[in-house]
């Protein structure tokens, strides 16, 4: 009895942990949708309202979901902070502190390390170009994130299943 | 108000601002900084390097020299982290930030079409600090009014740059626009007053709305050029004077002309320390040759006393100056 309990829990385990990589890989592309999205609209604030980037980013981040919606927030408010952090240092700081709650992988992270540098601090132009940038790579990511949807979704959740099965086999 | 711009500056820089003792904080008038060479503090005419020590210096090796790393968070901080919306501002060469203070800006242009377009490389910067003296025309007021008609004499203040027009002039739009003309005889409700500030000086305008007290009847055309503005005030604002700070150019002087001939009154600055000297530029010597003011005011600041002189249409002295109690600014 206590065996075939055992056994259960095992099986479940690792069903779990299948469909959290499974998760994982469904919302890596949806995050990066809306990461886009997010770019997108930074860059009609910037061209079009002249809104500040502290203002700009708070308002993106009460747009979009959660972890994103953090990550925009703290960056936002550590611009305002009386630290006198620069907005480069601001937006790495909210990377380092907001990140590991994402789906997202380094590429996407670096896209927006690299926007780091630039973001608020050359011409209306530059920005427009560099957002551009951003969002271009960002799209690749997406596109390549779902190709990894489409081969390794189901199999990780099928996998999970089948790990759990066979380390039952090897154990009893 | 102290503490509003010195917030403004990086470490180490904000440190070493706020080591200084107390009695040159409140007379500095301007911060330089320069990427890699010696942060320069300036007040009343006289200049100093300060060392990271926080002691002031006139020595170039002992002195603390801001790097990159400064300079790059300086800017990033007095654009508000988005020096796109700064553009114009850039083009212009200076940025004004809240408390009318000014920080002009030196670096590598882009031209397009032969106009510089933007700025970018920015290496020096001049933060100068603006205070506002109020009483600074008490002793000048009188000889600018005219009793019998009420109102005030077309009037050009002279000096070089640092030398306290600008305050000079915004005490004077304070107070002809509040009704008091820093002579009790005169009575009466205060003047319409059109301040052209475009450099945005005098108002120290942040979006339009002025930081300085310039007067309840006063109406700033913030950013404008100045004979554009002036027509503008004239067309549309109904000004009975107009104030405009820094004339020089043919346009200028053309415009001031027509305004004179609205009978508006108009009060206005060029740099220069004398009015033979000014008579040689082409552009003002038009003004001079008519004897269109009734009054020139001649700035001086010899070893950080301020002093002055009025003189009268045919440029006869009506008074020479004992050095003003109240001193002058930081801009002139």
């Amino acid at each position: 009895m206590v065996k075939l309990l055992g056994m259960l829990i095992i099986v479940l385990a690792g069903t779990l942990a299948g469909f959290n990589k499974a998760r994982q890989f469904e919302r890596r592309p949806q995050q990066i949708r809306e990461l886009i999205l997010v770019m997108q609209r930074l860059e009609t604030e910037i061209s079009y309202g002249f809104t500040p980037l502290p203002e700009a980013l708070n308002k993106m981040g009460s747009q979009i979901r959660e972890p994103l919606k953090s990550f925009f927030i703290s960056a936002a408010n550590d611009m305002n902070s009386s630290k006198g952090l620069t907005a480069q240092e601001s937006i790495q700081q909210a990377l380092s502190a907001h990140w590991k709650r994402t789906s997202m992988k380094d590429a996407e992270r670096e896209v927006l390390h690299q926007l780091s540098f630039t973001l608020g601090t050359s011409d209306r132009q530059d920005q427009i170009k560099h957002i551009a940038l951003a969002a271009q790579q960002l799209k690749h990511e997406e596109v390549a994130a779902r190709e990894e949807l489409d081969k390794y979704g189901r199999l990780s959740k099928n996998l999970g299943l089948l790990v759990g099965i066979l380390v039952v086999i090897l154990i009893f | 108000m102290k503490m509003n711009w010195l917030e403004l500056f990086p470490e180490p820089i904000r440190s070493l601002l706020e080591q200084l003792p107390s009695s040159l904080l409140d007379r500095l008038e301007e911060i330089r900084i320069r990427e890699g060479r010696p942060l320069e503090i300036n007040a009343e005419g006289e200049h100093h390097f300060l060392t990271l020590g926080g002691k002031l210096t006139h020595r170039v090796e002992e002195s603390y020299k801001p790097g990159g790393v400064e300079t790059h968070r300086l800017l990033d901080r007095i654009s508000n982290h988005s020096l796109y919306t700064m553009e114009e501002e850039l083009r212009k060469g200076f940025i004004t930030i809240p408390g009318g203070h000014r920080i002009g800006l030196a670096g590598r242009t882009v031209l397009s079409g032969g106009k510089v377009e933007h700025l970018r490389d920015i290496s020096g910067f001049n933060v100068r600090i603006a205070r506002e003296i109020c009483g600074a025309a008490d002793a000048i007021l009188p000889h600018l009014i005219d009793k019998k008609e009420k109102r005030m004499k077309h009037t050009l203040i002279l000096s070089p740059p640092q030398h306290g027009k600008t305050t000079l002039i915004r005490d004077i739009a304070r107070q002809i626009s509040s009704g008091s003309y820093g002579d009790p005889t005169v009575k009466g409700s205060g003047m319409k007053v059109g301040i052209i500030d475009e450099r945005s000086e005098i108002a120290g305008s942040l979006r339009g709305v002025p930081s300085f007290d310039v007067g309840p009847r006063t109406d700033v055309m913030d950013g404008c050029p100045k004979a554009e503005g002036m027509m503008m005030m004239i067309r549309s604002m109904s000004p009975e004077v107009v104030i405009v700070d820094e004339v020089g150019r043919p346009e200028d002087v053309e415009a001031i002309i027509e305004a004179l001939h609205a009978g508006i009154s108009v009060i206005a600055t060029a740099h220069g320390s004398s009015v033979d000297e000014l008579s040689q530029r082409p552009a003002m010597a038009a003004l001079m040759t008519n004897q269109l003011f009734e009054r020139y005011i001649i700035l001086n600041r010899s070893a950080g006393k301020p002093t002055y002189r009025i003189l009268d249409r045919q440029q006869r002295s009506i008074q020479i100056s004992l050095p003003h109690q109240k001193g002058v600014d930081a801009y002139g």
